[in-house]
Order: C-alpha cells, then structure tokens, then sequence
C-alpha cells in the first residue's frame, strides 16, 4: 500500500521528462507548469511527511496550487482546441460558465453534504470539486464535439482534457458515492483516487509519448484541426 | 436534489465521453487514406430531394390524401430524407477529412495561418472544406429537426401542424441540395486535381 501512494510521483516524473523531450513547454506552458508543479509538490510532501503540523500546511497549500494550475491547464486547453472562438463573442462566455456551474454544484454539494472539514480547508475542498466538474464538462465538452464537428482527438489538448476527464469523472463518482456511505470508505476512495490519477498521468504520457504533427504520415487521413473549426464560425457567421 | 441530478448527469456524460475517448483509442479511426475516399462516400440522389422537397409536390399529396394518410405518407418522406441529409453528412464529413488532409500536405505547417491565395492546390482544398463545413453544418439543424419530429409525432394528436419538407430546404440560411451539389463541384475539382483516376467513381458515388 506504502508503494502505491508513490506510483503517481514516479509516473509524474516519467511524464515531466517525456514533456521536456517533446518541448511541450512550449505549446502547453500551464500543463508542464502543472506536471513539473506535481513532481515538486509530491517531493515535499514526502520529505515533510513525519512532521504532521509542517505537512498539514504542505498539504493544503499544494491542494490549492493543484486546482489553480488546474483551472490555467483547463483554459489553455479550450484555448488550443477551440482555437480563437474562446476569444471572441459567445465564444468569451465558454470558460467561465463552465467555472460557475463547476462552482455552483461544488456549493450545492457542499450545501447537502456537511463537510468534517472546517475554516479555509473546507473551502480548498469546495475549489476541488468545482475544478473536477469544470474538468469534467469541458472534457465531456470536447469528446461531443469530436463526432459531432469532426475534430482530431489524437491532440495534444485532448489528450489533456482526457485525462483530467477519467480523473475527474472517476474522483466525482467516489466523492458522491462514497459519501454515502460514510467515512468507512475512506480507505477505498483513496485508493480509487490514487489509481484514477495514475491511469490520467498514463494517458498525458501515452498522447505526450508521439509528436503532434506526425501523427498522421503520409497520405493518410485524420479529421479536421482545430484551424478548422475557424472555417465553422465563418459559416456559423454567413447563416446569422 | 437539483444539483445530485446535475452531478450524476456530469458523471454520466464524463463517462460516455471516457468510453468514447477509448473506442478512439482501441479503433484509431478512420482508417480511410487518400486513395480509397471514393469508396466511403454514400451516393445522394439529389433528384429524388428536389421532389421530396418540391412544395407542388407536397400540396398535391395533401390535396388527394385524407389526413391520416398525408400524416403517414409525411413520415415516410421525411425518414427518406433524413437518410439522404445523413448520407450527405457523412460524404461531407469524408470529403472535410480528404480536404484536411490534402491542406496537412500543401502546407505543413498548421500553426501558421496560411494564405490559400499564393497556393491554388491549398486554394483547392480549402473552398471544398468550406463547401463540406456548409453541408455538415445543414445536416445537424435538419437532423435535429426531423428526429425531433419522428420521436415525438405531435401533428398525430393535432398539437402541431404536420412538417413541410419543402420547409427543411433551408436550414440556418444554408439551402440544403444547393450546397451540396456545389460540394460536389469542389470534390470534383479537387479530384480533377489530385487523383483524376478516381473522378468517374467520385461522380458516381457522391
């Protein structure tokens, strides 16, 4: 069980240097940030961990730098994927819509079920869950629009968004499920939180582990980009 | 109790997506490449649109049939058309994927915004993945709307009146058959271009 808790850091440093190979810091500056962030994070928590009251205070910290890197690592997704549609009308109300209604049910939910935590690691919390909806509605979002629009899902930001998806859908599930149950599960929402995060990490190596560009050689055939999404609001514009 | 139904549906759309997301994955599609395009298009007889579309055509329907007669035989007319608006989806949803992919050829570098001006091939493929995006475009709102119809038959209980099909011409300010026989000129165009050898099966199956 000891090793377990220590799969996601050796997993983390796997990803940290198949970014740095890829230069994604480059193309995804908030998500290199997050992954180099996770390894740090993770390493302090670690060398902290036999003092209680010194990692208390790690702890929370780094919970809420997680969830702020993660609402960066969001918008710079919609950002790429949606290329300048988040900028531009409509387009401006996508990211903070989805941060209010992630905010809303994280409240509503906080509402329903009392929370033994008190003072700001209650409201950490609430921040968490908020971030995990708004992690899950732009993934789920995103996989809608591949059928749909005819995106290509073998992106860097998709890859992304996947695995805050299985992560996020997976933590909501055993946050609301659990929470039925009662604090006997705790050991069991750990351990589902902790395999769910190795299985996202697994999927940002496996997108980061082949280059972008070359994913579809030669003559053949891949959906759309992004770039044409562009092509959508112009259509989208000559019907209005 | 809002807001658990709200998280349950979240979790239950993160998880259809996360299935999703795997089928990608486990299939890697599409499998098509550049030379076998033509055979994954669906042949759209546009004429037989024209006449499921042509109001003269509905009105005479009407005029000879009772009212419950008019209502089946509308619904009949309306499934023959949304299979022609799919077939034409996914003909343009082939023809976006060909153009993607002869744009990733012509100009390699997608980050950069490309002037299709200076490079009539790229010019090519581009005014056929607006002709595609156009298509698709009309096939999402008449498909929306003729499922909706088809689910939820109101017109049979005298809520709403039946649907016109002569109505679904146009959809979102796109005529329907127009554009796609202008995709059809820009597929052909571009085949003209980059695979000539496939023009007549292009023809024949667009």
């Amino acid at each position: 069980m000891f090793l377990l808790w220590y799969i996601p850091l050796l997993l983390l440093a796997i990803l940290l240097a198949v970014l740095v190979r890829g230069r994604a810091y480059k193309v995804h500056p908030w998500f290199f940030a997050y992954a180099a962030f996770g390894v740090a994070a993770d390493v302090v928590r670690f060398l902290t961990e036999r003092n209680i009251s010194v990692y208390r205070v790690t702890y929370w910290a780094t919970e809420t730098a997680y969830w702020l890197l993660g609402i960066m690592v969001m918008y710079e997704i919609l950002q790429r994927a949606l290329g300048n549609l988040v900028r531009t009308g409509w387009g401006r109300l996508v990211f903070p819509s989805i941060l209010l209604i992630g905010l809303g049910l994280s409240l509503a939910r906080a509402q329903a079920v009392p929370s033994a935590l008190n003072g700001y690691r209650h409201y950490i919390v609430v921040g968490a869950i908020a971030v995990r909806f708004s992690e899950v509605l732009i993934f789920a979002g995103l996989a809608t629009l591949v059928p749909i629009l005819g995106l290509r899902w073998r992106q860097y930001s998709f890859g992304i968004a996947t695995g805050f998806g299985v992560y996020g859908t997976v933590s909501l599930l055993a946050t609301t499920k659990f929470s039925d149950f009662g604090t006997r599960f705790k050991f069991l929402w750990d351990v589902t939180q902790i395999v769910s995060y190795s299985i996202a990490v697994l999927i940002w190596i496996w997108f980061f582990s082949a280059p972008e560009q070359n994913e579809t050689p030669g003559s053949r055939l891949s959906a759309p980009s992004p770039s044409v999404l562009e092509e959508y609001k112009n259509a989208m514009r000559r019907m209005r | 109790m809002f807001s658990l139904i709200f998280t349950w549906l979240i979790i239950a759309w993160g998880t259809l997506a996360c299935i999703y997301m795997l089928r990608c994955a486990w299939t890697r599609f599409p499998r098509r490449d550049l030379d076998d395009v033509v055979h994954f298009l669906h042949p759209v007889d546009l004429s037989l649109a024209e006449s499921l579309l042509d109001p003269t055509a509905d009105f005479e329907l009407r005029w000879h049939s009772t009212p419950r007669a008019y209502r089946e035989a509308t619904r009949r007319r309306m499934r023959l058309y949304l299979e022609l608006v799919r077939r034409m989806s996914h003909n343009s949803r082939v023809l976006i994927e060909y153009g993607n992919a002869i744009m990733r050829r012509e100009c390699p570098n997608e980050d950069q915004p490309t002037d299709t001006h200076d490079n009539p091939r790229a010019a090519l493929a581009s005014d056929l993945q607006h002709a595609a995006i156009s298509v698709r475009l009309y096939a999402l709102l008449v498909v929306v709307r003729l499922r909706l119809r088809l689910w939820f038959p109101l017109d049979a209980v005298g809520a709403l009146p039946a649907l016109q099909l002569a109505h679904l011409r146009i959809a979102g300010d796109v005529d329907g058959p127009k554009t796609y026989h202008e995709l059809k000129t820009a597929a052909e165009a571009a085949f003209v271009q980059f695979q000539p050898a496939d023009l007549p099966v292009l023809t024949r199956n667009l």
